[in-house]
């Protein structure tokens, strides 16, 4: 990537980070998403009573939170795109279309690590509280946190830029998302959980999910950065 | 020989010898036994089962190779081979789910078991069944014909890294050519069928490109008519 591309790579991306300092409707939206998701956790597991130990489903529960939200945000950094016109003027000003997806890519990542950041916390204050804490150490569930979001945000803002053109729009990307991440999230809950469990086996099998998730971002990743320049200017 | 021609022999010989591996199936192929010495009758449903599934991933794969095509010419004719060998892959997909599910009642005692090649079968008639939700709510052609090769050839990628995926822990589900192989009747019936089914995918495809073909010269034609 020349200086240009740098520089408007980081133009785009500066654009998005403005916009949502000052109106924050992503980080807002995606936020108070994640706490409703676990009011409805806590009456998922009501009726499961204190003999439950949450660390079994925990892993599953916030990436339950976290691929909706995520589709959430996805939504939300494409609609104002297009609603706004301001697409169309990406795609006049001449930008090469693979530095448009690196910039929206990095932008929707980081709002989706932030929120990750923010909300991981509050699961754990309100459902770990009294019990068994982590048994591996932290920086474990911060890796596979980056991992599966790079996947996340990669494959998401190429199916976004999708879906915002769809006469369906929000179902649609979760039609599509979805079934696409399933390896994704399948890697991303086996090393949560390995982290989480903590041991000598459990890291050989944190290590082993996380080469699937090295493996499947690096690939679908790299399938939607070679699909992009197509489908944002069909 | 021309290609219309081709594909009704196609047709014809994979009735033929799909027909003929059910027969096989049946009267010829020696029962599987358990190791108990129980004859496994549910087991003939493999001869059916693993030609259609394989037939639905190989046919798959033309949907990911003439989006590429799509993609690299925009040719319209690119996009409609690659939506008919995808309605052939849904035709396929959905023949593997139900024989699948059969079997599992029968042999598991379960309709349904998240079993690895069970969930990845799942998620690829998701993605099938996407591709056609996606297809039709968009409005422009050639725009629609682009969402469809992209979203097309990222499934494809998908389909494997879930069936892989899915293996990494232990599965029940059986795995026919590692476990020791099959006796040479078996394997003839199974191959029997196995190209059969091919040729009808083949030939299903051929027929249903044929089909659009002469849609569109009526369409051509009624403009010019002037209707």
């Amino acid at each position: 990537m020349g200086s240009l591309s740098w520089r408007q790579f980081k133009a785009i991306l500066r654009k998005d980070i403005v916009m949502e300092l000052r109106t924050r409707e992503m980080l807002t939206s995606m936020g108070l998403y994640a706490i409703l998701t676990m009011v409805v956790y806590q009456i998922a597991l009501v009726e499961a009573g204190e003999g439950l130990d949450v660390r079994l489903v925990m892993p599953g529960l916030i990436w339950v939170a976290f691929i909706f939200m995520s589709m959430l945000g996805l939504n939300r950094s494409f609609v104002h795109e297009k609603d706004q016109g301001c697409l169309d003027a990406l795609l006049l000003a001449p930008i090469d279309r693979p530095v448009i997806f690196l910039a929206k890519f990095a932008g929707n990542l980081l709002f989706l690590l932030v929120v990750e950041a923010l909300t991981l916390p509050v699961f754990a204050f309100l459902f770990l509280q009294g019990r068994a804490g982590f048994g591996g150490p932290l920086w474990m569930v911060a890796l596979v946190l980056v991992g599966a979001s790079i996947g996340i945000s990669g494959i998401g803002t190429l199916l976004a830029t999708i879906s915002v053109n769809t006469t369906g729009k929000d179902i649609m990307l979760a039609v599509l998302f979805v079934p696409l991440q399933y390896p994704l999230l399948r890697a991303a809950v086996g090393a949560t959980f390995a982290a989480v469990i903590g041991g000598p086996d459990a890291t050989a099998s944190f290590w082993n999910w996380m080469g699937w998730i090295a493996g499947f971002d690096i690939i679908m990743v790299l399938a939607a950065f070679g699909l992009y320049e197509f489908v944002i200017e069909a | 020989m021309k290609r219309g021609y081709l594909a009704e022999v196609m047709l014809v010989l994979g009735a033929v010898l799909t027909t003929a591996a059910f027969l096989m199936t049946f009267f010829w192929a020696p029962p599987s036994v358990y190791p108990d010495g129980r004859v496994d009758f549910a087991q003939k449903i493999f001869y059916f089962h693993v030609p259609v599934a394989e037939a639905s991933f190989l046919v798959f794969f033309f949907t990911a190779f003439y989006g590429v095509r799509f993609l690299m010419t925009k040719r319209k004719e690119f996009d409609v081979k690659a939506r008919i060998a995808t309605e052939v892959t849904l035709f396929f997909v959905l023949l593997t789910m139900a024989t699948g599910i059969l079997w599992t009642r029968v042999e598991w005692n379960v309709w349904w078991q998240w079993e690895p090649r069970l969930t990845t079968y799942f998620i690829m008639t998701l993605l099938v069944i996407g591709y056609f939700v996606l297809r039709n709510s968009v409005e422009d052609e050639e725009r629609r014909a682009t969402y469809a090769a992209a979203f097309g050839i990222l499934a494809f990628i998908d389909a494997p890294i879930s069936f892989f995926i899915t293996r990494v822990v232990q599965s029940t589900h059986p795995v026919v050519f590692k476990s020791g192989g099959l006796e040479p009747p078996m394997l003839v019936t199974f191959i029997v069928g196995q190209i059969g089914m091919l040729m009808l995918g083949y030939a299903f495809y051929q027929l249903r490109l044929k089909e659009e073909e002469l849609k569109e010269r009526l369409e051509a034609l009624k403009i010019g008519l002037g209707g």
